[in-house]
């Protein structure tokens, strides 16, 4: 809902031209200014200015005060998020299959340091702002520690004191003790591995303290946190830093964009299946996928490839559309059955028909020599293996369903919502953005009407009405399961949105590149498809981003409508658990800062990204 | 003013040759304002083109519907042999055998230059990739910038960008090409590069339409000057005659403005 | 042309074959899509019908006037007797929070996006830390930790206030003293009106004045000065203005007699002839000196649709919905009286009261002349929708200066203008511009979002429906409801939105 308000900056046509292919060089930094100029000028310049700094200086430590005071709070008792780590972000993720998680973890930070090492990205920064970062940490852990209110532990106070006190003193003696700290950057390499050793140091030396919930007992050790937690993420420390490591060298070696190649695939496809690693029901019905779920996206891919390599014979003539109209027909006559109950079959074969049958009327464009052929049916045939492992993943008999107890919740289930709604509103929304910007009225009017009427109405609304109402819409025979109802719903939902997005991106090309696709004489499925929506999207990424991260938030409304999302468990499971008896408050915060930190660096990322490669800047 | 005056203007020689475009009484508008009042023209085989008059006067019209950018609303034009109806199968012939060059350029900022040329060939005239990126670089090295293949637009001078352009349009193998004011939005040191480059393709026997302010390349290279005004073509006449000795007042007008 | 033309080799002159006309293409597939659309509504909608049938539910609005017997935390009316009273309570519950949190959001969000572009360091940095913390945390979250907050305050007892006997602040609620339209208001804000002709015509003369002579009238002053003492002397004089009531009741009657058929009569004339104007206007755009000009496709869509559409108005009213009219009619009749009610104040009525929070038996006081109370619920969603949409709102006004470029201002310095004077004549006027459309996105997102009343339970429409259809399983119908709530609001809003950019635009130019 909030912020994905559609494109609030759209770039203005006429200013946009895009430019691909150029590089952006990061301005130099300025030298450090001594502290006593640096505060006359930013501080106390003039008259206006002081009275800014006393106002402001008074309402940041009346909040940070009233923060404290509610953290620290006599009532709230820490242990109740502590000995419930797991709960929050697996729910109950069956302990012995944790390694499944791990793996996906770690393979998707493998790929994160392959890719970083594939593009180059260099996150590096200098001793400067090292220094300023560092001292400003200090500082403002001090000031926290001097804040803090008596009610809180003796030792997390002192260690405030402590820890500030010493980033402090490092920091002023990087700034000062430095020649010219703004000129010294500090290479990448160094800083990714000084990171992840500093995570691993935290994990193996900290006395965070051994909390566990088992059963429904609280139990606490003091010490280090558990071999289980700390194991692992050492493991993928080790791992980011190694496969960056393994990036570098294979650069040297490989032919360049080889590796870019390979990673940008990865990063297509790869997140479908390792998330079906995770959500795999450790009860799943292997026999039913053996049986039906893998010969048919088998079935599809290969004969339906065929069908396409056939159809995309130059020189085919009418004879391709009337094979297109044909099955497009048969495709609708599937779901007339449906409604008639004439013959069963599977939802995902209708499904899978119809995409057929409508890339079957598109074969006709995208006719040409054998390899492009060949690409245009290896295409379908990904998009069908990927299409059905996502469906086999959240709706095959015996995979998930939010019955107690459920075997997922937590801040696994926020990450799977949003990435489905945001794979599956992906091509809708496209879908949607180009009709409302098309030439034909009624194609217009219905998606303008969609979009509006979705984009009107409150997201909760949405997925009451999907996870009570959906099954009653569906014929006779067929169900679907809670979750998937609520995918369906926030999917639809998050099109009208994504449209608009995209919609954005769509105003930012020019006429003249619609023209000049005509005069050459591409049809409108080309033009789209290799003009138009190449330079859109990438106008559009910094708004695809924020809508992700605006829709992993709304992935907390899941749990008023029943899914045991984050929200729910800390509002919820935890204040009625004997131990901790209406103990919400610690929870809520501690999910406030875990929604915080995942979408503020998602948005600081993609933004570092933007500069970096100078995409979607319109200039 | 009358077509009459076309007719005298063909020489023996040219009036031999096949018709390839011909235009009869064609109209359009644009909601309420009337572009193209009944215009009539006929482009002979091999013919350069040169079309003159004021802003507004509907020369951009014309040769946008002459490939069908725009849609006339009354009247005939024919291309080739080819009328241009609402018929597919026409539009897209028609299309693939008529180029186009844009004063604004028109590349396609997000493919590199070569990408830019074969784009077409590859999907609408389903030549294989290696085919055509041999036709490609074979283009560049006639319009003088072989070296640029691998960059993007946006790295480009305008006067390459143009050059570029035309390459994109002539790897589609066309019979005719259409020029809107190829050289306005040149800087005034990058017009002759492009000014050659179409010299060579006249030269070459490309039937040619060129909207232009180029009064130089006009006498030069164009076989006949067509002056329009007010959506309709008042003078046509071979370049020495018009230019000299013009027939209508409104021609009188517009060459003592301009020159 | 001439005989030079050579003949029309292979000539197409014929219609093309239907599957190669662009133009029956065009309109064939549009077509297509359309009844595939409507083909698979039509089934899923028969298929609920099916299935609720099985179940005995049937599909319609007769429940509205059926006992509701559940009882609203706050509202108009916390008894509803009937369904639709209390779906309506919980209307007029969502809007007020939605009011109120627009106005306070804004001006706060105001206020923090143009600390983000002080040249105070400090300032910078607490207004970004503010924008970055709220926007990244769920509103539901905030909701909830607020709620959480709110009501581990103490009991409510007289020395609960932060400012004992005039904030009180509890997990019954906060409460603040309030100042409230008293009897008198009405009539004093019509005595105002008519002083405000007077002071018009005087201020439309000094302007002529100051035109014409040039030099500085002080119009802007005198007519403050004006309106200041129009509104004291207005204040006590307030009562002669009483006998506007009974014209209010006369209009009343004269509206709650009109005949259902003949309000179904006018309505469909409006559509009608809203419809034909536009049709008729639309023509009239397309006309030339020379006649009228070729017509494309898509304008004669657009003259059907508009048909189209008169049309569809025009069954709705007469045969899907028939009680429109008398719903007009009666409505129309009781916001008369209402407004009827509200004169008629005696002498010594005052327009302005104040009153502080009054307790009774460890709760608030909610009605009569009391303090301004809300509730923890409110309270609670009040202020995480509030700072949360907040942060958004800084994040726009901040842009839309920042989207001014500095050559504006410098250009207006350059003509001499001061840097107040650039800053309203010039800078804020194209700022306002880029920041009105997604500031009215931000109003329309703060109003779907108090549907999270539900997680605190504050009787919103969605809250009240959802126990409604809880009772009474008419979850379709409840979700009508509730949709055409809120697509009214963002219709409003996008209206509303759409006429300040359109007069904004005049301004500029």
């Amino acid at each position: 809902m909030s912020e994905m308000s559609g494109p609030l900056v759209v770039p203005s046509a006429g200013a946009a031209e895009i430019a691909f292919g150029v590089e952006h060089e990061i301005a130099p930094e300025d030298p450090i200014t001594p502290p006593g100029r640096w505060m006359r000028e930013n501080l106390f310049s003039s008259w206006s200015n002081g009275i800014q700094t006393v106002l402001f200086a008074a309402i940041l430590i009346g909040i940070l005060k009233w923060l404290l005071n509610l953290v620290f709070a006599e009532e709230s008792d820490w242990a109740s998020v502590a000995t419930n780590i797991r709960l929050l972000f697996a729910y109950n993720y069956p302990v012995e299959q944790f390694v499944r998680v791990w793996v996906s973890l770690g393979t998707l930070l493998a790929a994160a340091g392959l890719s970083i090492a594939a593009w180059n990205l260099d996150l590096s920064f200098t001793l400067r702002k090292l220094g300023i970062n560092t001292a400003t940490g200090g500082g403002v852990l001090v000031l926290v520690g001097i804040l803090t209110p008596g009610t809180a532990p003796s030792d997390v106070r002192a260690g405030m004191f402590v820890l500030g006190a010493i980033l402090l003193v490092i920091g002023l003696a990087v700034l000062f003790g430095v020649k010219d700290p703004h000129r010294k950057r500090i290479p990448f390499e160094a800083l990714l591995i000084s990171v992840a050793g500093l995570v691993v140091a935290f994990v193996w030396l900290f006395p965070l303290g051994r909390y566990e919930f088992a059963g429904d007992e609280a139990s606490y050790a003091s010490g280090t946190i558990n071999i289980s937690t700390k194991g692992p993420w050492t493991v993928m420390m080790i791992v980011l830093v190694a496969s960056f490591l393994v990036g570098k060298a294979l650069g040297r070696v490989l032919p360049s964009g080889a590796l870019k190649g390979v990673m940008a695939a990865f990063w297509v496809i790869g997140p479908a299946f390792l998330i079906f690693v995770v959500l795999r029901d450790p009860a799943f019905d292997w026999g039913y996928v053996w049986a039906v779920d893998v010969p048919m996206a088998l079935g599809f891919a290969l004969l339906g490839g065929g069908v396409l390599y056939f159809l995309t014979k130059p020189g085919l003539g009418e004879l391709g559309r009337i094979i297109g109209a044909v099955l497009f027909g048969v495709a609708v006559f599937n779901w007339v059955a449906a409604f008639f109950g004439l013959y069963p079959m599977l939802q995902k074969g209708r499904i899978s028909f119809m995409l057929l049958a409508v890339f079957a009327i598109l074969a006709p464009t995208f006719a040409g020599e054998r390899a492009a052929r060949l690409r245009f049916a290896t295409g379908w045939a990904v998009l069908v293996v990927v299409m059905h492992w996502l469906i086999t993943a959240i709706n095959t008999p015996s995979t998930l369903e939010i019955v107690a107890p459920p075997f997922l919740g937590g801040f696994i289930l926020s990450v799977s919502i949003a990435y489905y709604v945001m794979l599956a509103s992906f091509p809708l929304g496209i879908l949607l953005a180009l009709a409302r910007t098309s030439k034909l009225p009624i194609f217009r009017v219905m998606s303008t009407v969609y979009i509006e009427i979705l984009r009107g109405v409150p997201l909760i609304t949405i997925l009451f009405f999907f996870s009570i109402m959906l099954n009653l819409f569906l014929p006779g025979g067929m169900s679907i399961s809670e979750l998937a109802a609520i995918f369906t719903g926030y999917s639809l939902f998050s099109a009208a949105y994504m449209a608009e997005n995209i919609r954005g991106g769509l105003q930012a090309i020019r006429r003249g590149q619609y023209e000049a696709s005509d005069a050459l004489g591409l049809t409108t499925v080309q033009r789209t498809m290799f003009i138009v929506l190449p330079q859109a999207l990438r106008v559009t990424i910094p708004n695809l981003v924020g809508q992700a991260i605006a829709t992993f938030k709304e992935t907390s409304l899941v749990s008023i409508v029943g899914g045991f999302e984050l929200v729910r468990i800390a509002n919820q499971t935890i204040p009625n658990q004997p131990d901790y008896i209406g103990q919400n408050r610690p929870a809520l915060l501690f999910i406030s800062l875990v929604f915080w930190a995942f979408s503020y660096s998602m948005s600081r990322a993609s933004r570092s990204l933007e500069q970096h490669l100078g995409v979607g800047t319109g200039r | 003013m009358s077509m009459s005056d076309a007719n005298i203007a063909l020489s023996a020689e040219m009036a031999a040759r096949d018709n390839m475009i011909t235009c009869r009484g064609v109209k359009k508008w644009f909601g309420d304002f009337q572009a193209l009042t009944g215009v009539d023209l006929t482009v002979k085989d091999r013919e350069v083109m040169v079309v003159l008059g004021p802003s507004g006067s509907g020369k951009s019209t014309l040769i946008r519907c002459i490939n069908r950018l725009e849609v006339h609303q009354e009247g005939q034009i024919v291309v080739d042999g080819i009328e241009l109806t609402n018929d597919l199968r026409n539009i897209d012939k028609i299309r693939s055998e008529v180029g186009m060059v844009f004063q604004q350029f028109n590349l396609f900022p997000h493919l590199t230059v070569l990408d830019n040329i074969t784009l077409a060939p590859v999907w609408v005239r389903k030549k294989s990739k290696v085919e055509a990126e041999a036709t490609a670089h074979e283009l560049l090295e006639r319009v003088g910038i072989p070296e640029q293949a691998a960059k993007y637009p946006g790295q480009l001078s305008g006067g390459q960008q143009q050059r570029v352009a035309i390459a994109r349009s002539l790897a589609m193998e066309p019979k005719v090409m259409l020029f809107d004011e190829p050289t306005s939005a040149l800087d005034p040191e990058m017009i002759s590069e492009v000014l050659d480059v179409m010299k060579d393709l006249a030269n070459g026997g490309m039937t040619m339409i060129v909207v232009t302010h180029e009064m130089g390349f006009a006498r030069e290279v164009a076989d006949r000057v067509v002056f329009m005004e007010a959506g309709n073509v008042v003078e046509i006449n071979e370049p020495e005659a018009f230019f000299t000795n013009p027939v209508s007042d409104r021609t009188k007008l517009f060459l003592s403005q301009i020159l | 042309m001439t005989a030079s033309t050579a003949p029309v080799t292979h000539s197409s002159q014929a219609r093309p074959p239907i599957w190669r006309n662009t133009t029956i293409l065009k309109w064939g597939v549009q077509i297509i899509v359309l009844a595939l659309v409507i083909a698979a509504f039509t089934f899923l909608v028969s298929q609920a019908k099916t299935n609720l049938d099985q179940k005995g539910i049937p599909v319609d609005y007769d429940w509205i006037n059926d006992p509701a017997n559940i009882q609203l935390g706050e509202g108009i009316d916390t008894q509803p007797n009937s369904m639709g009273r209390a779906l309506w309570s919980g209307m007029v519950n969502t809007l007020r929070i939605a009011g109120v949190g627009i106005l306070v959001a804004t001006i706060i969000g105001v206020f923090v996006g143009l600390a983000r572009l002080s040249h105070n360091w400090l300032a910078q940095k607490v207004a970004s830390i503010y924008v970055e913390t709220l926007r990244n945390i769920p509103v539901l979250v905030q909701i909830l930790l607020w709620f959480a907050i709110l009501t581990s305050l103490g009991d409510l007892t007289q020395d609960s206030g932060v400012l004992n006997d005039f904030v009180f602040l509890s997990q019954k609620g906060i409460s603040i003293p309030r100042v409230f339209f008293a009897d008198g208001f009405y009539q004093w804000l019509f005595l105002l009106l008519v002083f405000g002709v007077g002071i018009h015509f005087v201020r439309k003369r000094l302007q002529r004045k100051q035109d014409l002579e040039g030099g500085d009238k002080h119009i802007g002053l005198i007519s403050f000065g004006l309106w200041v003492l129009a509104a004291a002397i207005a204040w006590p004089a307030n009562p002669i203005m009483s006998w506007v009531g009974s014209i209010f009741d006369a209009i009343a009657d004269v509206w709650g007699s009109i005949p259902e058929t003949l309000m179904q009569l006018i309505l469909t004339a409006i559509a009608v002839g809203a419809a034909v104007i536009w049709i008729r206007r639309f023509l009239e755009s397309r006309r030339t000196p020379a006649g009228l000009a070729k017509l494309t496709d898509d304008d004669w869509f657009r003259m059907i649709f508009a048909g189209i559409a008169a049309l569809i108005a025009a069954l709705f009213i007469w045969i899907l919905w028939p009680g429109l009219s008398s719903w007009i009619i009666n409505s129309g009749r009781d916001f008369f009286e209402f407004l009827g009610n509200k004169f008629g104040g005696e002498r010594g009525s005052l327009p302005l009261d104040a009153m502080k929070p009054t307790l009774s038996e460890g709760r608030f006081v909610n009605y009569g002349p009391t303090g301004l109370t809300m509730s923890v619920f409110f309270a609670s969603l009040f202020f995480g929708l509030v700072f949360y949409t907040s942060s958004f709102i800084a994040e726009i006004v901040r842009g839309g200066v920042l989207a001014v470029p500095p050559g504006q201002s410098e250009a207006a310095a350059a003509v001499g203008l001061s840097r107040m004077q650039s800053l309203r004549k010039v800078v804020l006027p194209q700022a306002f511009r880029v920041i009105m459309p997604p500031l009215g996105n931000q109003y329309l997102n703060l109003t779907k979002n108090t549907s999270l009343a539900i997680a605190v339970g504050y009787s919103d429409v969605v809250q009240v429906g959802q126990s409604l259809y809880n009772k009474n399983n008419q979850t379709l119908a409840v979700f009508g409801i509730w949709m055409t709530f809120f697509l009214a609001c963002s219709l409003t809003t996008s209206l509303v939105v759409n006429i300040i950019n359109r007069r904004l635009e005049i301004v500029e130019r």
